[in-house]
């Protein structure tokens, strides 16, 4: 690869040239003491141009999910992460938790540096002493030591594993998303230890049996880029059908096409149901066939309360398709989990999907997903004084565990507590010593994260100079050499180095290994190519006894509760982020603060509305909560977030909502030893209270507008004029009329690439037939209401957070606002809930409403087809949010964007930070498109289709956003703007002509629009 | 004594006869209306601590919005404007009937104006001066405002001649100018009456404005002349400051806004609170003053026609918002309008429907018209009924627009009242400055209208009155 940067090459490929150059460049820039680590590239820093990105790859350390990212940092400052689109996890995409994880990098709660307790108080502390004073405890406690780890990579755990084989001691892992039933079940159907990988793209009929894999399952960006091809409706006018079972629609429910609201714990009966049909006719149940027998549909319909017939026929088309059945999730995490996971593999085997679409392989979830046994053990240990020195690092079991699992009572009995945590959390709180690790965007590291991707984490940037972190790696390295018993390399980065060698070797590279370590640096991931499918795995038979019948439930309230992880938090551990903190949660459109969701029936029945702030009750514990009402969740079913109730954490997370967990018992499902989650009855009562919601919703009514229409699959390819007119419940024909007659205003037109230019586009500098007009399509079936691209828009565009109760003020600055709309099916559907999500961005109207009304012109049309915001003209009156017919315009009622130090850090020196007092919406990231315009008109070139990327399309897993030119008619959104879904809101009744075009979800009922 | 029958009165001197009963001789209205001047009492000073509180008010929360951003107000996403563009046209509308009363009504010769207008005229500046600080309150930078005024640049940069804000600087600050001339021109010969009588520095201030008056013919003549020319010229004033504070909204697409009934309906609104709220000044006034010799029930019987009268206009208007939003057929439109009766707001409309539609209608009662106390409380709940209009108008239109899941609602803050509140003060502050400085009813006009016999009679003619009672008034 040449490194010079001059010459025509793609704008990726200079990027990753000078993001691995300057890499070498920044870091060798600033003396420190890290130098030696960086990259031998041999690019002079007189090439690092200020005001030019500097690109790093790495892997994303918020979760198991090992997606590979691309760190932009300017002048050496990391200052939004991207999805690496040659990461065979991410594709380029990245979940809302990933973009967030720059909050954490630049958290002004982090610990400055290490910390001794004396007297209660932490007190500032030298890392030698720190050290010191370890390896005294760690000698002093002669091999009773105990290391509580969270999801790691292979890499780091080895290191500790070694350490731990040094200083004598063990390790036990806790993860609040673990799937150790699933894990269990794998084992004990096909004789796998591992949780499997799913193959989605490839499926055309899924069934979720409550797994969220949208929002946190497993691999929620890969997997909901490839639910997004498979029930995305193609050219043909194929889609891929999915169904959601469950007793609650999380934000994957929402986007099935067809919700069987089961009762909690059904699931088993269910899949064994469908089993037992599909295994009647193919005989392939293997040793379950007797089960099935016993698991007929009407035996499930009896359990569940389903018709015999659904079941017959859910399992004909599960037969009949390329299939796939996933779930339940942690949030189904029952007392008889495995079984109900079992279930699912037995379906899936059945059906022939094992092999393809269910990969048995070890991934990096596999590791996480440790059993609570092994915690429960070492909480045991800990309170009989078994445990001298205690390490926890990266995970919060004083938060994420139910009270009743005595964690904090053993804990604080330990003589020597460490954590390593980076920002302050409960289980710190607690701790004698703490030894801030650094983040991972500051730290080296790997991932494995399914076969044959081995991926690089690469520090993108110095150590935050506010902060004194020390890799932990690193300290555990020290600590032994201290404490008399060294474990091999001295560093981190040497012993990454180190495995990675067997790997060089292993994969036979042809280059050398500093060659090869380089590249892997650059590409970020060194992909191994392994067989698409394998040999499907033959059911075992069981050797554990299961129940696959509805699970016991503690206590006698009303209702299940149901304790599910959040699209934004996890279990907790991204709770101190202004962004997660600020994003209206996908379901229910709060931010800020907890709720409980209920059925608008079962709140009838208590007497309460939306806000009334209700006690929920459980025989572990209580809780008082806003109701949130829901009509995706049944109305003997309550279900509460997890990850809130902070107590302990940072200032964005202490305070806000309640802790779930506290209503659980400390219980492990038998055999896999996995955390119940949905064990407990809960009775709910009104307490008298109101609380305001901090919500962005106003009404899930689309009240007749034809706001998110949708379009019957059989519809589809039958030519209609104006199928959109009558859905969208407005003609053209008045308009059209007034022009007729002399007219007034601007002339309709539908704003495909044959309609430039437009009438009024022909004079002055808005003639150039040469001027793109830049537009943009948004396929509603793809997306999935995920909100990634709401933090993606909020990191590239500086788009400051405001804190709840301006939030619930309705003053939140989010560009992107993800409408959630509830639509009916028609009766003959067991769950009658149609939920249409539609981001709503500015459409840069042709003819847009904004532009007159300003006094000052601030808000003007640029020659390319934008709808400009000038942010120094800009005086404030509002009236052109006012005008704006999709409320998109948010202004900045005072300075928001006056963030702690070092928060600041993240902005984006290419947008400017806005005052208070100014007005500000979507700019179609216009900083981008003129950085690709400014490197084509040096290079002498055109700009190719699909070059600039805003980055709302950059971020998005559902691959649902198209971003071009629309004058040309090459372009994929020109392209796009012509398919027969495609509509623009609002546009037939007020002829605002918007750049941004919609394409209809597409339904498999003929769609209830509301617009009649 | 003269009577309205005497034959040698002119048509105006027989009806001012009739409207004034008690006024015999010219030195009373002098005495009558020059007294107001005199050293002030314990109730003004009451009154004026008051209001200047209103003023400390409004400038200490003004100030602190300024200070700590526009977000110490209430708005927020999607209702944009609300309490203080709501008072801003509620200022304006109380700024049309001065101008109403002493152009048009002199124009129209109206016997009854003489002793109303220039209360009526002060309540215009003063309300101009009011309203025109709201646009400023408003903005998010007001350091920034004077963007919108076209002044030549090196960067050529210009407001947008297409927005209605800009019409309404030039709407607005073209009022205030000829209001205040207006006012300023009207009131010459009786700042002349004032220095006549004033002694110390009053006398030379009073020296200084009337510019040094002293009621020859020829200024006469001039005075005539020009008073009808600016007469002429603020009329269609009138009409077009509302009417250009109506295309605020009605030039938007917002629905609830989007309707060409819209300045009629505001010209008719505006008139209607204003008049009322002359009423409502002049009856304290008139009390205090004890002026019930000028201001008569004829007098109070007129205006509370003239209220009557746009009452029924503007409830005709409401009546039309509500058929046209059921008639277009349009979802947002109906609902909207839906929701402005029954949805979060429906408080307000209905005191809206009910102080400015139902209340008014007692005044088809002559008994009501002829009743200070009644006429005094009508008219509060009109300028209560006017301000919610706007408040309907602004805040239910903008809750409640085409994008369903952006609705919400509005709460005024603190601040934002505070400031409201305030503007009265500032609005008396002024104005009760000028019952003490300026003679509040026009002693020339009145002379005018009262029958010259009186000069013969008395005989305590001192030669001093600076206004020739027989003055002719326009040529």
């Amino acid at each position: 690869m040449s490194a010079d940067m001059s010459s025509g090459i793609k704008r990726r490929d200079f990027l990753k040239v000078v993001g691995v150059g300057g890499a070498g460049a920044a870091l060798t820039g600033c003396s420190t003491e890290s130098a030696e680590k960086l990259l031998p590239y041999v690019v002079p820093p007189e090439d690092i141009t200020p005001g030019v990105a500097t690109w790093y790859t790495s892997t994303c350390g918020d979760c198991t999910a090992g997606c590979g990212i691309w760190v932009r940092t300017r002048e050496g400052r990391a200052v939004k992460v991207e999805g690496n689109p040659n990461h065979p996890v991410s594709e380029g995409a990245l979940c809302q938790r990933g973009h967030a994880s720059l909050q954490h990098l630049y958290s002004p709660d982090r610990f400055t540096g290490p910390m001794q307790r004396v007297n209660g108080e932490l007190q500032p502390i030298s890392w030698d002493e720190a050290e010191v004073l370890l390896a005294q405890q760690i000698q002093g406690a002669a091999g009773n030591v105990l290391f509580i780890g969270g999801s790691m990579g292979p890499t780091m755990a080895d290191l500790v594993d070694q350490f731990l084989a040094s200083v004598g001691g063990s390790r036990v892992e806790w993860d609040g998303l673990a799937e150790a039933p699933l894990r269990e079940a794998t084992r004990i159907a096909f004789g796998s230890d591992v949780v499997p990988h799913y193959d989605f793209e490839s499926a055309d009929f899924i069934v979720s049996f409550g797994a969220d894999f949208i929002e946190t399952w497993i691999s929620p960006v890969a997997y909901q880029r490839g639910f997004a091809r498979a029930t995305g409706v193609d050219a043909e006018g194929n889609k891929g059908e999915f169904v959601y079972v469950g007793p609650r629609l999380n934000l994957t429910g929402q986007n099935a096409d067809e919700w069987v609201p089961i009762p909690a714990g059904g699931e088993a009966a269910i899949a064994l149901g469908m089993a037992s049909v599909i295994a009647g006719r193919n005989g392939n149940a293997g040793p379950y066939a007797q089960i099935l027998q016993a698991y007929s549909p009407e035996a499930a319909a009896e359990a569940t309360g389903l018709e015999a017939a659904t079941i017959r026929e859910l399992a004909d088309r599960f037969q009949n398709s390329p299939s796939l059945a996933v779930g339940p999730g942690v949030a189904g995490q029952h007392r008889n989990a495995t079984a109900a996971n079992l279930a699912i593999h037995i379906l899936n085997s059945v059906a022939g999907n094992v092999g393809t679409r269910v990969r048995l392989v070890e991934n990096a979830q596999s590791a996480a997903s440790r059993p609570y046994g092994e915690v429960e053990a070492a909480i045991r240990s800990m309170a009989s004084g078994g445990v001298g020195v205690v390490m926890v690092h990266g995970t919060n079991p004083a938060h994420g565990l139910p009270p009743a699992a005595g964690f904090d009572e053993a804990f604080a009995g330990v003589p020597f507590k460490v954590s390593f945590a980076s920002e302050p959390d409960e289980t710190a709180a607690m701790a004698d010593l703490i030894l801030p690790d650094r983040h991972f965007l500051e730290a080296w590291g790997d991932a494995s994260p399914r076969p044959g991707v081995y991926s690089l984490q690469q520090p993108a940037m110095e150590a935050v100079p506010h902060f004194d972190s020390k890799q932990t790696g690193d300290v555990l390295l020290s600590v032994a050499a201290r404490a008399g018993s060294p474990v091999g390399p001295a560093t981190t980065y040497d012993h990454l180095r180190n495995r990675w060698q067997a790997l060089h070797q292993s994969v036979g590279a042809a280059e050398d290994f500093d060659a090869w370590w380089r590249g892997a640096l650059k590409e970020g991931v060194v992909n191994v190519p392994v067989p698409a499918t394998e040999e499907p795995a033959a059911l075992r038979q069981p050797d554990a006894a299961l129940i696959f019948d509805q699970p016991a439930f503690d206590g006698d309230g009303e209702f299940v509760l149901m304790v599910y992880p959040s699209s934004r938090f996890g279990d907790g551990r991204h709770a101190n982020s202004a962004w997660m903190q600020e994003l209206p949660d996908p379901v229910s459109k709060i931010a800020w603060h907890g709720w409980v969701e209920i059925h608008p029936a079962a709140a009838e029945r208590l007497g309460v509305e939306k806000g009334d702030v209700v006690s929920v009750t459980s025989p572990h514990g209580s809780v008082d909560l806003p109701v949130f009402t829901y009509p995706g969740i049944r109305d003997d079913t309550v279900a509460i977030q997890m990850g809130m109730g902070r107590e302990n954490s940072g200032r964005y997370a202490n305070g806000n909502g309640v802790n779930a967990m506290t209503l659980l018992p400390a219980e492990a499902e038998q055999p896999s030893g996995g955390l119940v989650h949905l064990a407990t009855r809960v009775s709910v009562v009104p307490t008298g209270d109101v609380y305001r919601l901090a919500t962005i919703e106003g009404s899930d009514d689309q009240s007749k507008r034809g706001i998110a229409p949708a379009a019957y699959i059989g519809s589809l390819g039958q030519s209609e004029e104006e199928g959109y007119a009558e859905e969208g419940g407005y003609e053209k024909k008045p308009l059209e009329e007034m022009q007729m007659l002399g007219g007034f205003g601007a002339v309709q037109v539908d704003g495909k690439a044959k309609d430039w230019p437009l009438p009024g586009t022909d004079r002055g500098d808005y003639a150039d037939p040469e001027t793109p007009r830049w537009a943009m399509a948004i396929d509603l079936d793809k997306c999935t209401g995920c909100s990634a691209c709401i933090v993606a828009c909020q990191s590239e565009n500086n788009v400051a957070f405001v804190g709840e109760d301006q939030l619930r003020m309705g003053r939140d600055l989010a560009w992107i606002r993800l409408e959630r709309y509830y639509e009916t099916v028609d009766a003959s559907h067991a769950g009658t809930l149609d939920v249409r999500h539609l981001p709503m961005l500015c459409q840069h109207c042709n003819n847009a409403p904004c532009e007159p009304v300003c006094p000052v012109v601030a808000a003007y049309h640029t020659p390319d087809g934008l709808n400009g915001q000038v942010y120094n003209r800009c005086v404030g009156t509002r009236y052109c949010a006012n005008n704006c017919p999709y409320k998109v315009r948010v202004y900045n009622w005072y300075s928001y964007a006056d963030v702690p130090e070092p928060l600041n850090w993240q902005y984006n020196p290419d947008v400017t930070i806005r005052n208070t007092g100014i007005m500000e919406k979507c700019s179609f990231c216009v900083q981008r498109i003129r950085e690709v315009q400014n490197k084509a008109v040096v290079e002498g070139r055109a700009i190719a289709d699909g070059e600039v990327v805003p980055a709302c399309q950059q971020s998005c897993p559902a691959e649902a956003i198209v971003f071009g030119n629309i004058r040309d008619t090459s372009s994929r959104v020109a392209e796009l703007v012509e398919n027969e879904r495609t509509y623009r809101v609002l546009d037939k009744l007020i002829n605002t002509q918007p750049a941004v075009h919609y394409l209809k979800k597409v339904t498999f009922h003929e769609a209830e629009d509301g617009t009649h | 004594m003269a009577t309205a029958t005497d034959a040698n009165l002119t048509e105006a001197q027989r009806r001012g006869a009739l409207a004034h009963p008690d006024v015999e001789l010219h030195e009373e209205v002098n005495r009558d209306i020059l007294k107001m001047l005199s050293a002030p009492g314990k109730g003004w000073w009451f009154l004026f601590f008051l209001a200047a509180s209103g003023v400390a008010l409004m400038f200490g929360s003004w100030g602190w919005q300024i200070y700590r951003g526009i977000g110490v107000s209430g708005l927020s996403s999607p209702v944009g404007w609300g309490a203080y563009i709501t008072t801003f046209v509620f200022w304006v509308g109380i700024a049309h009937s001065g101008t109403l009363i002493s152009a048009i009504l002199f124009l129209f010769r109206a016997p009854w104006r003489q002793s109303i207008y220039r209360m009526a005229e002060a309540m215009t500046v003063f309300g101009v001066m009011t309203a025109g600080l709201f646009p400023l309150i408003h903005v998010g930078r007001v350091w920034h405002a004077y963007w919108l005024i076209p002044y030549p640049n090196a960067r050529y940069l210009w407001p947008n001649f297409r927005s209605p804000l800009v019409w309404d600087v030039f709407a607005v600050t073209t009022y205030f100018t000829v209001s205040s001339v207006f006012f300023y021109l009207g009131m010459i010969p009786d700042m002349a009456a004032a220095r006549d009588k004033a002694t110390g520095f009053r006398r030379k201030l009073y020296r200084f404005i009337s510019m040094g008056w002293r009621g020859t013919d020829r200024q006469w003549h001039h005075f005539g002349k020009a008073y009808l020319f600016l007469a002429a010229l603020a009329t269609p004033l009138v009409l077009s400051v509302h009417s250009v504070v109506s295309w605020d909204f009605a030039m938007s697409i917002v629905p609830g806004w989007h309707a060409t009934v819209f300045a009629p309906y505001f010209v008719a609104g505006a008139i209607f609170s204003g008049v009322a709220m002359v009423i409502t000044l002049a009856v304290p006034i008139r009390k205090v003053f004890g002026l019930e010799a000028y201001l008569t029930t004829k007098h109070f019987d007129a205006m509370a026609k003239l209220v009557m009268l746009t009452s029924m206009i503007v409830f005709y208007a409401y009546l039309t918002e509500f058929f046209m939003a059921w008639y277009s057929g349009e979802p947002p439109e109906k609902q909207m309008f839906w929701n402005r009766l029954f949805g979060h707001y429906w408080w307000a409309t209905w005191i809206m429907l009910l102080c400015n539609g139902l209340v008014p209608m007692m005044l088809w009662f002559k008994r009501v018209r002829h009743s200070i106390p009644a006429l005094f409380a009508i008219t509060i709940f009109i300028n209560i009924g006017m301000w919610f209009e706007r408040f309907v108008i602004i805040v239910t239109s903008l809750s409640h627009e085409f994008a369903p899941f952006a609705w919400g609602v509005y709460r005024p803050s603190l601040t934002e009242m505070g400031i409201v509140i305030g503007s009265f003060g500032w609005f008396s502050f002024w104005f009760l400055l000028f019952i003490r400085l300026l003679p509040p009813v026009a002693i020339a006009e009145l002379k005018e209208v009262i029958p010259p016999q009186m000069r013969r009679k008395s005989g305590g003619h001192d030669g001093h009155d600076a206004v020739p009672a027989t003055a002719p008034a326009g040529d």
